[in-house]
């Protein structure tokens, strides 16, 4: 009996090797108050780029590589003019540990290491040791002569809370590796501008299954009115076992949650925190 | 299909239309699924003119456009390089479609395994969650991984071309020491099994090396001209990895990556292809975009032209 013909079925083009992909977010940006953001989001990297970005870095980058994504806040005008911190991949990327003295091994590299030893006793190179789950304490890149000080100041959260109108919002993802299906290793930007001041928020997230969670988060807080900036940065980070702890085995959802940074962010413990400031 | 309970063709027709089986429907399929995979080989031998899909990760419109894009089954011989499911939205309608066409033209459509077919890591990266989400329970998943135990791990194509999710094995010398794995299990962590469906190409390297996370290895030049050389073929094919061309040609043409999930997870912005293996023989990639319509079914994942506006400390 033949099929009937899905209805779906339409007339394509059958070479479509000329068509490329939408740069459907090239960049957007806003000014307010003398400061303008800016974000960028293109596809992942092609192979030529992928090798200028390894021969730069020295080690070979993430699986899905954004490395044309940026998001950025300039002083446009007024005192602190030129004054930009940028977030970017490369950037990022390059304060990985590339010594391989970071290096976390895989759950199971201990039981693999000793079959092959039985099995591949020839096979000794290692690729380059590299901290391969791209942790990364990148706190952005900055431009200008102002220079952040460390500071007792918070970011002021019951400012953050109110509802104010949001004048432009992101969401930049950076890179993201699935650590060769042993977890994920996830770099993002979000930003958001309401109209007297902004937050951005650059998280990384790092799962090793059945090795460690770890979060680290840097938070850059905008007050237009005084021209002053706050960066905030924190580490958290616990072990898988004692994260798997908190969540009871008849939940569903666990998996789901654990894919999820902003979730995960609520289950890890502070390691460190440190905010620097300064007036523009 | 003698002997079991269902109207593949009325099934086909409804997956097409991204409806989904009822679980005892899915249960008879994965059961006879599992009678027909059980009596292939490790290393199935096929002719061409056939066209060769990568990793599709549930992105089942994608899948739909490489079938607008290549034709329909049975007009068109397919062979499926693994991870099905995981990642995108629609792993059990697009795992579900394929296992039916399989049963439907068991001759004319192909499945391998890739590291994705395997409850391990399913549970982690969303399969078992999708299921689980759209059917009330886990039984599904079950059904679906049980099945996967089945799947073959390689392909060759006209004798010549060898197929395989990942690559080379620095236990695998010739194809007749993949015949003898015992493959009718869960994927295991090391060994040729694991090397098949989870190593990389390294063009920077002649050898094998070691992967830096204390697991897994990239295999070289040398080693793919060795292994091409020992079993008298002239090409290897395999998928794995995202490639933002949608494609990959290494070593002086001897391996080849197809990759087939356009906008892969709805966010990289890569293109995607499938390769045409000709009567001849010669192999072409039609290279394709993603289908319009996860503009419209993108709800949960991140679209790449909008973000969720939030309100985030």
């Amino acid at each position: 009996m033949s099929m009937p013909p899905p209805p779906t079925a339409l007339p394509t083009p059958q070479n479509m090797a000329t068509v490329m992909p939408t740069a459907v977010d090239a960049g957007k940006s806003i000014t307010v108050s003398s400061f303008k953001i800016t974000t960028r989001k293109l596809p992942i990297l092609n192979a030529q780029e992928i090798d200028v970005m390894t021969e730069k870095l020295g080690i070979a980058p993430p699986e899905m590589i954004f490395g044309n994504n940026i998001v950025s806040i300039e002083k446009v005008g007024g005192s602190g003019e030129g004054w930009k911190i940028e977030f970017n991949a490369l950037e990022a990327l390059d304060l990985v540990d590339k010594t391989g003295n970071d290096m976390l091994k895989v759950a199971y590299s201990a039981a693999w290491q000793k079959q092959r030893e039985k099995m591949h006793e020839g096979i000794k190179e290692v690729v380059k040791p590299f901290d391969w789950t791209y942790s990364t304490n990148y706190q952005g890149s900055i431009s200008g002569t102002q220079e952040f000080a460390p500071t007792t100041d918070q970011i002021p959260l019951d400012k953050l809370r109110r509802p104010d109108p949001i004048l432009f919002f992101d969401d930049v993802m950076l890179y993201e590796d699935e650590l060769a299906d042993n977890g994920m290793s996830i770099l993002s930007v979000k930003i958001r501008v309401m109209p007297a001041r902004l937050l951005l928020l650059a998280r990384f997230y790092m799962r090793l299954d059945d090795v460690v969670f770890r979060i680290r988060d840097t938070r850059v807080f905008v007050e237009f009115a005084d021209g002053v900036v706050l960066r905030e940065y924190q580490e958290k980070e616990d072990s898988y076992e004692n994260v798997k702890k908190k969540f009871p085995p008849y939940r569903d959802d666990t998996p789901a949650i654990m894919r999820d940074p902003n979730q995960m962010a609520e289950y890890l413990p502070l390691k460190s925190v440190k905010v620097e400031k300064l007036v523009l | 299909m003698p002997g079991l309970p269902v109207d593949l063709d009325a099934c086909i027709e409804r997956l097409y239309k991204r409806e989904l089986l009822a679980e005892p429907v899915i249960e008879a399929i994965c059961a006879k699924t599992k009678e027909l995979l059980m009596r292939e080989s490790n290393v199935v031998h096929i002719l061409s003119p056939v066209t060769v899909v990568g990793d599709i990760h549930g992105q089942f419109y994608d899948l739909l456009e490489i079938f607008r894009i290549g034709g329909f089954c049975p007009d068109t011989n397919y062979l499926f390089l693994g991870d099905y499911v995981d990642r995108g939205l629609f792993s059990v309608e697009t795992i579900s479609l394929l296992v039916c066409l399989k049963l439907r033209y068991p001759n004319r459509v192909h499945l391998i395994r890739g590291n994705h077919e395997s409850r391990g890591v399913t549970q982690s990266y969303g399969f078992y969650t999708e299921c689980a989400r759209k059917y009330g329970s886990a039984n599904v998943w079950h059904h679906f991984t049980d099945m996967f135990d089945f799947l073959t791990l390689s392909v060759v194509i006209n004798n010549d071309i060898f197929c395989v999710h990942g690559g080379l094995s620095p236990s695998i010398h010739s194809i007749d020491q993949i015949k003898i794995i015992d493959r009718f299990r869960e994927i295991p962590h090391e060994g040729p099994m694991a090397d098949l469906v989870w190593s990389d190409p390294d063009a920077e390297r002649d050898e094998f090396a070691l992967s830096p996370r204390g697991a897994g290895y990239t295999f070289g030049a040398q080693v793919v001209k060795k292994f091409l050389e020992i079993n008298n073929f002239s090409h290897i094919l395999r998928a794995h990895q995202l490639c933002q061309e949608g494609y990959q040609v290494l070593y002086d043409d001897r391996l080849s990556t197809v990759w087939s999930a356009p906008n892969y997870c709805y966010r990289c912005g890569n293109l995607a292809s499938v390769l045409e293996v000709d009567d001849a023989g010669s192999r072409f990639f039609n290279v394709f975009d993603q289908a319009p319509e996860n503009a419209e079914n993108r709800v949960d994942q991140q679209p790449m032209e909008k973000a969720q506006v939030e309100y985030f400390l």
